[in-house]
């Protein structure tokens, strides 16, 4: 048992799973926010994006419930959440997303489907709403970081920086999800090539707060075991091919030199799939510092195995 | 009301494991499940090196983090201070797993058997996986509770009882005459992670 060097123990309980569930709950609340901001601002030029945005915020979102249903090991149980409200993060969350969802299905029953009903005409009426779900998207979106950061002893998630990393990768992919169904209802070139490059400037933005955030967490004593293991350790390979190369930078400079047609496709298709590695690196860089006591560092070496250990340092049970 | 804790002398444990095991016997644990476990440090670079084990359980924090992050209620806190687990109430989203600063909760989908290829199971595991399901359960948190059953019986904490080195002292930590209080006082007891702010009540002795 020579484990003294495996300095902090990988948490395995939350995976794909989770990860597609905070990946699908920042897609549908960026593409809402998306979507309210294209109405308010855009004017009716911008119909038919900001229909697509928040059209897409419901069921995004309730796909993603559907996975954190998945994980949960007595889903039977689950309605229990609703009982004390006022205990955690997740019973929080739970009703951030549900009246979210609320405000997001009345937004589009009423405006696109399947009736184009009192919304389509009452231009304040439909603002109001939209306003009211784009705060609850917001908080969505920025839950999804509080509900890891809460957590105390997984140091890499202990941090203001995380909700604002979610939050602006949650834009930046819901305003892919836009352009990718923008491109099959035939949005016009020019918006699509707009939106192409606000979101290649989100883009940069989010490789800035995901620089800033690894730095910070190779600088804290507490996280640098999990940057290391997202930087050079078992979870860097999604972290450079997936998020980074594929996630970020082939999007930024397809959306800044294609901007629409099937490069503009590509670009949104790329920059959701590393949404989704991005979610699933912090989640799989997650570790539990050693406990150190008496001049000791103890490294935890009975607990379940790293489903994806470095080499050389498979914890021997 | 009682205050239970333990107290664990580092220069008297060395590392045999009998805690785990004894743990496993009582409690029925199926495998990967460790309420009781030993961790293992070294100092230094050999020859100059010193090895050290630790025995880790739940803590039974008077202000857990787990009881704060469970988003149903199902972990509360007894009378005497004991952090348990209502397994009707868990919906199993494993927040208190990541809350836990001791990494003491553990939560299996399923009961399996320890032997391999889907044997028949034999009359003993056959009690053994009613015994956890009927009070642990499966899918849900599961953690140490102190062993709240066998002193309801009467009997010692099997990690306690079972310690050959005599390492292991649980007792009232609100009673001041207690073994433990006293050997708190006197011994230069300490807590794992206080900065966490748990108010752990397992407290260790130092190894010199």
């Amino acid at each position: 048992m020579e484990s003294a060097k495996l300095d902090g123990q990988v948490q395995v309980e939350w995976r794909w799973l989770i990860a597609a569930y905070l990946f699908l709950a920042g897609v549908g609340g960026g593409a809402y926010l998306a979507g309210v901001i294209a109405d308010l601002a855009g004017g009716p030029g911008w119909m038919l994006v900001s229909k697509i945005g928040v059209f897409l915020g419901m069921p995004c979102v309730l796909l993603g419930t559907m996975f954190l249903l998945a994980d949960l090991g007595q889903p039977i149980n689950a309605w229990r959440v609703w009982i004390k409200p006022k205990t955690s993060w997740i019973a929080r969350g739970t009703i951030i997303i549900v009246i979210f969802m609320i405000f997001a299905a009345i937004h589009t029953a009423w405006w696109i489907w399947p009736f184009p009903g009192p919304l389509a005409d009452n231009e304040s009426a439909r603002h109001i709403i939209g306003a009211i779900g784009a705060v609850f998207a917001f908080l969505t979106v920025v839950y999804t970081g509080l509900l890891l950061g809460y957590n105390q002893p997984i140091a890499l998630w202990n941090t203001a920086l995380l909700p604002v990393l979610f939050s602006v990768s949650a834009v930046s992919t819901g305003i892919m999800a836009i352009m990718l169904i923008g491109q099959g209802l035939g949005v016009e070139e020019t918006k699509l090539a707009l939106l192409a490059n606000i979101d290649a400037f989100v883009l940069v933005f989010e490789l800035f707060v995901l620089i800033v955030f690894l730095y910070n967490a190779y600088r804290t004593v507490e996280s640098r075991f999990s940057a290391k293991r997202i930087l050079t350790g078992a979870v860097a390979p999604y972290l450079w091919l997936c998020v980074i190369l594929c996630g970020l930078v082939i999007p930024f400079f397809l959306e800044l030199w294609g901007g629409h047609g099937f490069a503009a496709a590509l670009a949104a298709l790329l920059g959701l799939f590393g949404g989704l590695c991005l979610r699933y690196a912090i989640l799989a860089g997650g570790t539990i510092g050693a406990i150190k006591a008496a001049g000791f560092e103890f490294a935890r070496i009975d607990r379940p195995k790293d489903p994806m250990p470095a080499m050389g340092k498979v914890p021997p049970i | 009301m009682a205050r239970y804790g333990m107290v664990i002398d580092l220069k008297r444990c060395y590392g045999c494991y009998s805690c785990v095991m004894a743990c496993k016997l009582a409690n029925h644990t199926p495998p990967g499940v460790l309420w009781s476990r030993v961790l293992r440090g070294e100092m230094g670079v050999y020859p100059n090196s010193v090895r050290q084990a630790l025995p880790v359980l739940c803590n039974q924090c008077e202000e857990p983090d787990c009881m704060k992050v469970c988003p149903t209620g199902a972990t509360y806190q007894t009378d005497d201070k004991i952090v348990r687990i209502d397994k009707n109430k868990c919906i199993g989203c494993k927040y208190c797993m990541m809350a836990c600063p001791y990494g003491a909760r553990y939560s299996v989908r399923e009961w399996k058997s320890y032997f391999p290829d889907g044997l028949p199971l034999s009359e003993y595991e056959e009690y053994s996986k009613q015994a956890w399901e009927a009070k642990s359960g499966v899918g849900v948190s599961t953690k140490c509770d102190f062993c709240i059953d066998r002193r309801a019986e009467g009997k010692e904490v099997a990690c306690v009882q079972s310690c050959p080195a005599k390492a292991r002292v649980f007792g009232d930590l609100d009673d001041p005459e207690s073994e433990i209080s006293y050997l708190i006082k006197t011994k230069r007891g300490f807590v794992l992670r206080p900065e966490m702010g748990t108010e752990p009540k397992v407290y260790y002795l130092p190894p010199r």
